[in-house]
């Protein structure tokens, strides 16, 4: 495979969802993005914006209704059974053979993933290692808590060397610890070439992995590039951290009237967010400076999360069933 | 090859996680055969007469629960689609690097081995205690009329499985067509018994097809040349069923 061959390559991909009642749902209206090799790429929009429709089409579960999407350069409709040769999944929902113990899990999996019977028992006992799963390896998936459940589904994926992983919320339910960990194993797997194409409704964890991103609502591509341009996309969002020699009610009052995206407090320091330019944030700092004793103040780079209320946050759309 | 075995261990995995589920499917044919078979048997002492001669009501009955017990391991495995589905993992198993027919082969090629030793032990205690007079020599028929048989079932009953999303939906659907194809056949019954218009209905039914495949195969009833044409009706049903199937999951399952 070429390596100017892109991961992922969605083009005017539309799909129609056609209800009993005989109307149809527009699911994704048009969506196009490219994912490179060995990026990680986080798909980010709210509830019914499209994010698992397009996860389905592009691991074969369902069929676009117009468009095209490949990956690593097959077409997902014309060659879907040699593109899932060529990908791991992780579906949001939990999908893990309850009734077999966490190594037989492992191990079944292992024999989807055509490797050999010799190997397996050796990959189960590296992946048991990885996530920190060896305790429980005879115990049975069923006696299990949700957490944990969901450890052992995202750890079969790193059972094979598959050049596309998909991850769709796969962090959901888990510890901090284990959210960690995985995480780092994620990024251990992009440092080996892998490409990782992630959904997620933790930002958080969009900031810190991902190469590049897009955020799509009603179907649609509203931003896309890396974190920086996205964050240039937004008409500007500034953090401000202010601490005042007092807090008082008349200065949260006038802070109330400023257009911020964000406002929170504690002790006598204001946490806000401000949209517009850095003129306009300076401008604001020095109306407060003239008003009130300020003892220290800090402005950074809005975080992505305040980027994506800021962009998504305007209208209401209509939800799509998932 | 290497998939159809993946999934082959995947199933044998899942029924030896209970041996009450296990011993149900391997010995429940026979323990009806011993008490219904026995019953009936009591209360049709004369035998039934059929092709000029008769035979014992146990003898009759045994194709019966050979094609009973072929039925109800599909319906077995066509139900661990709502189990697989209610776990979550149905939807994996799609992206895994399998064909949607290696998948469902896969998933019966270990359900037709069940069914085969199944048949294997309802017959020799069936020889052994109920003195049935089986016709060894036609005994090569059963095997292939037991897969053949499982198989059939399973693909017909799949393409409802995977549209139906209710489980009690489903079993209420899987109780009515057992129903219906169970006495609409002659699984209990000779089919020139029964009244004209049932006789019909049983006559266009797989399941006496299925059935007298098997009954000419065990006690050696039923002309070579009708049961060559219900054995060649059986399998254009498994075949019909198989693309059903695979249409189903190929486009079906999530719209």
């Amino acid at each position: 495979m070429n390596r100017s061959t892109p991961a992922i390559d969605v083009r005017d991909l539309v799909k129609l969802y056609r209800r009993k009642s005989g109307h149809s749902v527009r699911a994704l209206d048009g969506l196009s993005l490219r994912v490179e090799q060995g990026e990680i790429f986080g798909l980010l929009g709210r509830n019914g914006a499209g994010k698992t429709t397009l996860l389905r089409i592009l691991t074969t579960l369902i069929h676009p209704t117009a468009g095209s999407a490949s990956v690593m350069g097959l077409d997902v409709v014309e060659h879907p059974y040699e593109v899932r040769k060529r990908i791991c999944t992780v579906l949001q929902e939990n999908a893990v053979e309850l009734y077999l113990s966490v190594a037989d899990n492992l191990a079944t999996y292992g024999r989807f993933q055509s490797i050999p019977p010799r190997d397996i028992k050796q990959q189960v006992a590296r992946v048991l290692e990885q996530f920190e799963l060896d305790e429980y390896r005879n115990q049975k998936v069923i006696d299990l808590s949700g957490g944990l459940k969901r450890r052992v589904q995202v750890s079969k994926v790193f059972m094979v060397n598959r050049p596309v992983i998909f991850l769709d919320e796969a962090t959901t339910g888990m510890d901090p610890i284990n959210k960690r960990a995985t995480i780092e194993a994620i990024r251990n797997q992009a440092r080996l070439g892998r490409t990782i194409f992630l959904t997620t409704h933790i930002l958080q964890e969009a900031e810190e992995l991902c190469d590049t991103i897009t955020i799509i609502d009603h179907g649609r591509t509203v931003a896309q590039g890396n974190l920086q341009t996205i964050k240039s996309l937004s008409s500007r969002a500034f953090d401000m951290s202010i601490t005042f020699d007092e807090l008082t009610d008349v200065i949260l009052h006038d802070l109330e009237q400023l257009p911020l995206l964000k406002l929170t407090h504690k002790h006598h320091t204001a946490e806000i967010c401000v949209k517009g330019s850095e003129l306009s944030a300076l401008s604001i700092l020095k109306t407060l400076a003239e008003r009130y004793t300020i003892l220290h103040f800090e402005v950074g780079r809005a975080t992505l999360e305040e980027v994506f209320l800021e962009i998504l946050g305007q209208d209401d759309g209509e939800e799509i069933p998932p | 090859m290497r998939m159809i075995l993946a999934v082959m261990y995947r199933e044998y995995r899942m029924r030896t996680t209970s041996m009450t589920w296990l011993f149900y499917d391997l010995f429940m044919p026979l323990t009806y055969l011993l008490l219904f078979g026995i019953g009936l048997d009591r209360a049709f002492s004369g035998g039934i007469a059929l092709q000029g001669g008769t035979v014992s009501y146990n003898a009759f009955f045994l194709a019966g629960v050979l094609s009973m017990a072929s039925f109800g391991i599909a319906i077995n495995t066509s139900y661990g689609f709502f189990v697989d589905r209610e776990n979550g993992i149905f939807y994996e198993f799609l992206t895994y690097p399998m064909t949607r027919s290696q998948f469902l082969i896969g998933k019966i090629l270990f359900n037709c081995i069940l069914s085969l030793i199944q048949a294997t032990i309802t017959v020799s205690l069936g020889v052994a205690l109920l003195d049935i007079p089986v016709r060894w020599a036609r005994m090569g028929a059963l095997a292939p009329g037991i897969i053949i048989g499982t198989a059939g079932w399973f693909f017909f009953l799949t393409s409802f499985a995977l549209r139906i999303r209710r489980n009690d939906m489903f079993n209420t659907f899987i109780n009515v067509a057992y129903f219906m194809l169970m006495f609409a056949s002659s699984m209990f019954y000779p089919v020139e018994a029964l009244p004209p218009w049932l006789a019909a209905i049983a006559r266009l039914n797989p399941l006496t097809w299925h059935t007298d495949v098997l009954r000419y195969a065990t006690i050696g009833l039923g002309a070579d040349q009708s049961v060559l044409l219900e054995a060649l009706a059986f399998v254009l049903f498994l075949f019909l069923s198989f693309l059903a199937a695979v249409w189903t999951l190929r486009r079906g399952v999530l719209r």
